[in-house]
């Protein structure tokens, strides 16, 4: 995929990654998205593994939260591709995966929370910001009711 | 690589680490002294049968492990043998197994806080509960945020222990004493009755290895590295335990060996107090000891409260508990239901049961015990059933004795426990079978290989055998879901009225599906935009089919499914939710849309399921009109009227229309149908004319009129508009067009059978 033309990579919105955490977050952030217009859309879903130890979740029931994350996407851009990697290091596995599909920007939407849930969680926002590899998009939370 | 490759990280250093990890910490740290105490010396051999009657089994869990690399474990491979009821019982079984171990991990935790930092009193709590206490809300809430530390952790604990461990057999090997093994009472103080009933007390130390199996899928190779974990981890832990415990009496006399914290007692002794001019020797390793048997007890909480997730995972995927126990923390990614469920039964537990470790230890085992043994039954099930899919990688040796081996060691094991915990266990035996009568029975839709295997020998099998398997099956397959296709408020509830008298007829199950059309291309914008108001509506009408589905004593499901299809969507979501029967309503807009024809020309030829297609609205049942000149289309007519007939006690009236001077022939083969089709007692009624003419003067005498499918494709019938379409446009009364697919060739499919 390294074959983009180069006219088409300066455009930021022509392949938006969208990494998405559940079927929730992906309709939240999809909608989020939208109204930018992006020309071609991969929805990513990164199965946090423990390396070494068993995981958090069975893969098997990952991998349904991912099918589900990718319909959601799908419910706002229909031809959205889908790409699912394993990872222990999220982030480093979002900007591989944006290195693998040639996307030309990673769209996220904060996941919020207080900030002990974001440190027990791990901050994805500030390591997906300070680490960057290629232009990251923080999406608009409209201060939802949900 | 594969993505099935890369979900798979862990290899066989982890995979041994989990099962060495969570059993190292029982038998080591917390039982000896207890253990030492009620049986003597020989205790060592009580560790060493556990040990052996551990193997046996690990032989089968390899073998099924191999066979089903599946999330779940023991519970698993039951269940998918044996059939829910022992899947049931095997994984409450196991959950609550894993509870109690977890339970014992905690107080073995607590009693060596306990002695580290002196621990208050409170309430009916004594110091160590309070320490276990401690210590399981904390491992509850580090699964629950799954701070994906800790997994990484495990290997470097294990690592340590077995560092600590060897140097502790090194110093202890130079204070080794025979006199003192020995004693003054010899080997068997209490004569040799005891081994076995000291066995069953330490078995708990053996049961991490399971714990292996239920993260098979995660394994590398599993083919390969789950037998060696599995198998090797049971090895080790067997050799280090006869060794160490060994040691341990041969350092301290047993009688005096503590009964709370064996190995930092005797690991004061056995180290010299000074090494050189350092001083403090034997404290600092009694404090090293300490802190080694907080990381093993403390690995071993938290391998079973994650193991205890997987098969309650596995269970809701069967529908044996509710899914709702499954769902994922939005934050944390974790099972945080399941979690905190585990976690408060663990608390209850260790309050009301940590008063008496040997309760706990022993419920342990003889819920994991019952497990094995039922394991190993399965496993002789596979066998014999010959299953095609059952290809493991890895067979027991000396097949069958083995497995009979393990099942009879297992059971055996358990006459050995106290009748405090046996009746325990046999509660929560009880309890599970109920459960599975009470509530999972006519959800889980799969049955095992065994009734499988059973139903299919039914001649050569005594009666009573076939009866008792059919008496416990899952009533959640045999009972046909019904899946409505609800398009809008007008007719949502006389289709829910058909479905569920159908299923309540078929005691099946209804599942209410409203498919909303998202455009293709151009309206991107809008259905972002109108989603709300879609979801708004939808649950709406959904809610009202559910409403209206409590008039039958019918479960009722309800999805919301978004597509970019309309009607060909009705059939991969029939496909996709293995829908035995499709009710839908035929309003002239679904249909009429010229683009679909193509398409629903080729997908009508190839219908996945029966289908109800129902024309009108507003239905009054008082009585229906069946048509018939048979085939399997009005098999299908006919069960639908007696549906109705039981369920709401409509009338039934069956017409048959014949050449004139056919009368007598066709009320033969009507009389004939009438019974056949347990509708002897309907009215019937043979008339001659034409069909189409005669279907529109008659029905219009009734409040519905059900017509089956003839020949040709009954959908595309609609859209061809033929006969039996103008029969519907020209009457008033509702019609419910049946279709049933009948195996014809491509070919008739394709262009009706010529006639």
């Amino acid at each position: 995929m390294n074959s983009t033309p180069a006219d088409e990579q300066r455009e930021l919105l022509a392949h938006v990654l969208l990494p998405v955490a559940h079927e929730e977050d992906a309709l939240a952030t999809a909608a989020a998205l939208e109204p930018y217009g992006p020309d071609r859309v991969t929805a990513l879903h990164v199965v946090e593994k423990a390396d070494g130890a068993p995981d958090k979740t069975p893969v098997e029931q990952s991998e349904e939260v991912a099918r589900e994350s990718y319909a959601a996407v799908r419910t706002v851009f229909p031809d959205a591709e889908d790409h699912t990697a394993y990872a222990r290091d999220v982030v480093g596995a979002i900007f591989d995966v944006a290195d693998d599909v040639g996307a030309t920007a990673i769209a996220y939407r904060a996941r919020g929370g207080n900030r002990l849930t974001r440190f027990l969680s791990g901050d994805l926002s500030i390591k997906l910001v300070s680490d960057a590899e290629c232009p990251v998009i923080a999406l608009p939370r409209e201060d939802s009711d949900e | 690589m594969s993505e099935d490759e890369l979900a798979k990280d862990l290899g066989l250093v982890s995979a041994m680490t989990i099962g060495i990890g969570t059993m190292i910490g029982a038998g080591i740290f917390v039982l000896p002294g207890v253990a030492a105490n009620a049986a003597g010396p020989i205790v060592v051999v009580s560790f060493v049968v556990g040990g052996v009657i551990a193997m046996v089994n690990a032989l089968s869990v390899s073998e099924l492990g191999t066979a089903m690399p599946k999330a779940g474990g023991g519970y698993y491979y039951i269940n998918k043998s044996l059939g829910p009821m022992f899947g049931s019982i095997a994984g409450m079984g196991d959950w609550m197994g894993l509870a109690f171990a977890s339970a014992f991990y905690c107080i073995g935790f607590g009693q060596y806080l306990a002695v580290f930092v002196g621990l208050p009193e409170i309430g009916f709590l004594n110091p160590i509960q309070l320490g276990a206490l401690i210590a399981g809300l904390i491992f509850v809430t580090v699964n629950y945020i799954g701070a994906k530390e800790t997994g990484g952790i495990q290997t470097v604990i294990v690592f340590v222990l077995l560092s600590i461990l060897t140097v502790f057999a090194l110093a202890g090997f130079f204070s080794f004493d025979y006199q003192t093994l020995a004693g003054s009472g010899g080997l068997t103080p209490q004569g040799s009755g005891v081994i076995l009933p000291a066995t069953a007390l330490v078995f708990v130390s053996f049961l991490g290895y399971a714990k292996i199996a239920t993260v098979a899928e995660e394994l590398k190779n599993p083919g390969r590295n789950l037998p060696i974990a599995i198998i090797g981890s049971v090895a080790i832990v067997t050799v280090i335990y006869a060794i160490l415990v060994t040691t341990m009496l041969g350092i301290i006399p047993w009688p005096e060996l503590s009964q709370d914290a064996p190995v930092a007692q005797a690991a004061e002794i056995a180290f010299p107090s000074s090494i050189g001019p350092v001083g403090g020797v034997a404290g600092a390793a009694a404090a090293v000891m300490t802190v080694g048997a907080l990381l093993a007890t403390a690995s071993s909480a938290n391998a079973s409260i994650l193991a205890s997730a997987r098969i309650n995972f596995a269970m809701g995927r069967d529908k044996i508990v509710t899914n709702w126990l499954n769902e994922i923390h939005p934050n944390y990614a974790t099972p945080y239901r399941s979690i905190l469920v585990t976690g408060a039964l663990i608390i209850v537990f260790i309050a009301f049961l940590g008063r008496d470790i040997e309760v706990l230890a022993k419920a342990a085992s003889v819920l994991h015990l019952i497990v094995y043994a039922l394991m190993n039954v399965g496993l002789i099930v596979f066998r014999e059933a010959d299953v095609p899919e059952y290809d493991p990688d890895f067979r027991v040796p000396l097949y069958p004795l083995t497995p009979i081996l393990g099942a009879v060691l297992s059971l055996g094991l358990v006459a050995f426990m106290d009748s405090l915990e046996i009746a325990l266990s046999g509660g929560f035996v009880v309890v599970a079978v109920a459960w599975y009568f009470v509530y999972a029975r006519n959800k889980t839709p799969h049955q095992g290989v065994l009734s499988d295997y059973i139903r299919t020998r039914e001649e050569e099998l005594p009666d009573q055998v076939v009866e008792a398997a059919n008496a416990v099956a899952p009533t959640g397959n045999e009972g046909p879901t019904i899946m409505v296709a609800v398009a809008n408020p007008r007719t949502e509830s006389d289709l829910i009225t058909l479905a569920g008298a159908l299923a309540q007829h078929k005691g099946g199950r209804v599942l209410a599906t409203h498919i909303v059309t998202v455009p293709d291309q151009t309206a991107l914008d809008t259905a972002a935009e109108n989603r709300d108001r879609i979801d708004a509506s939808s649950s709406e009408l959904l809610a009202a089919a559910k409403a209206d589905a409590e008039t039958f004593d019918v479960p009722i499901e309800t999805k919301t499914i978004l597509s970019h299809r309309g009607v060909e969507e009705v059939f991969d979501a029939a496909r996709s939710n293995d829908a035995d029967t499709v009710v839908m309503g035929y309003g002239g807009t679904q249909f009429a849309g010229g683009r679909a024809e193509g398409t629903l020309d080729e997908l009508t030829h190839d219908l996945p399921c029966d289908f109800l297609v129902l024309d009108g609205e507003g239905l009054d049942l008082s009585d229906v009109l069946v048509p018939t000149a048979g085939g399997p289309s009005s098999d299908l007519s006919a069960e639908v009227a007696r549906g109705l007939r039981e369920t709401l006690g409509v009338d039934v009236s069956l017409l048959h229309i014949v050449d004139a001077g056919e009368e007598d022939a066709g009320r033969e083969f009507l009389t004939e149908w009438a019974g056949g089709h347990g509708l002897a007692d309907a009215d019937l009624r043979v008339e001659t004319g034409d069909v189409e003419t005669l279907i529109g003067e008659i029905g219009s005498e009734y409040s519905l009129v059900i017509v089956g499918a003839t020949e040709r494709g009954l959908l595309s019938r609609i859209i061809r508009g033929s006969l039996v379409y103008d029969t519907i446009q020209a009457l008033d009364t509702p019609v419910l067009l049946t279709e049933r697919p009948s195996a014809r060739s491509l070919w008739e499919r394709l262009f009706g059978s010529g006639r």
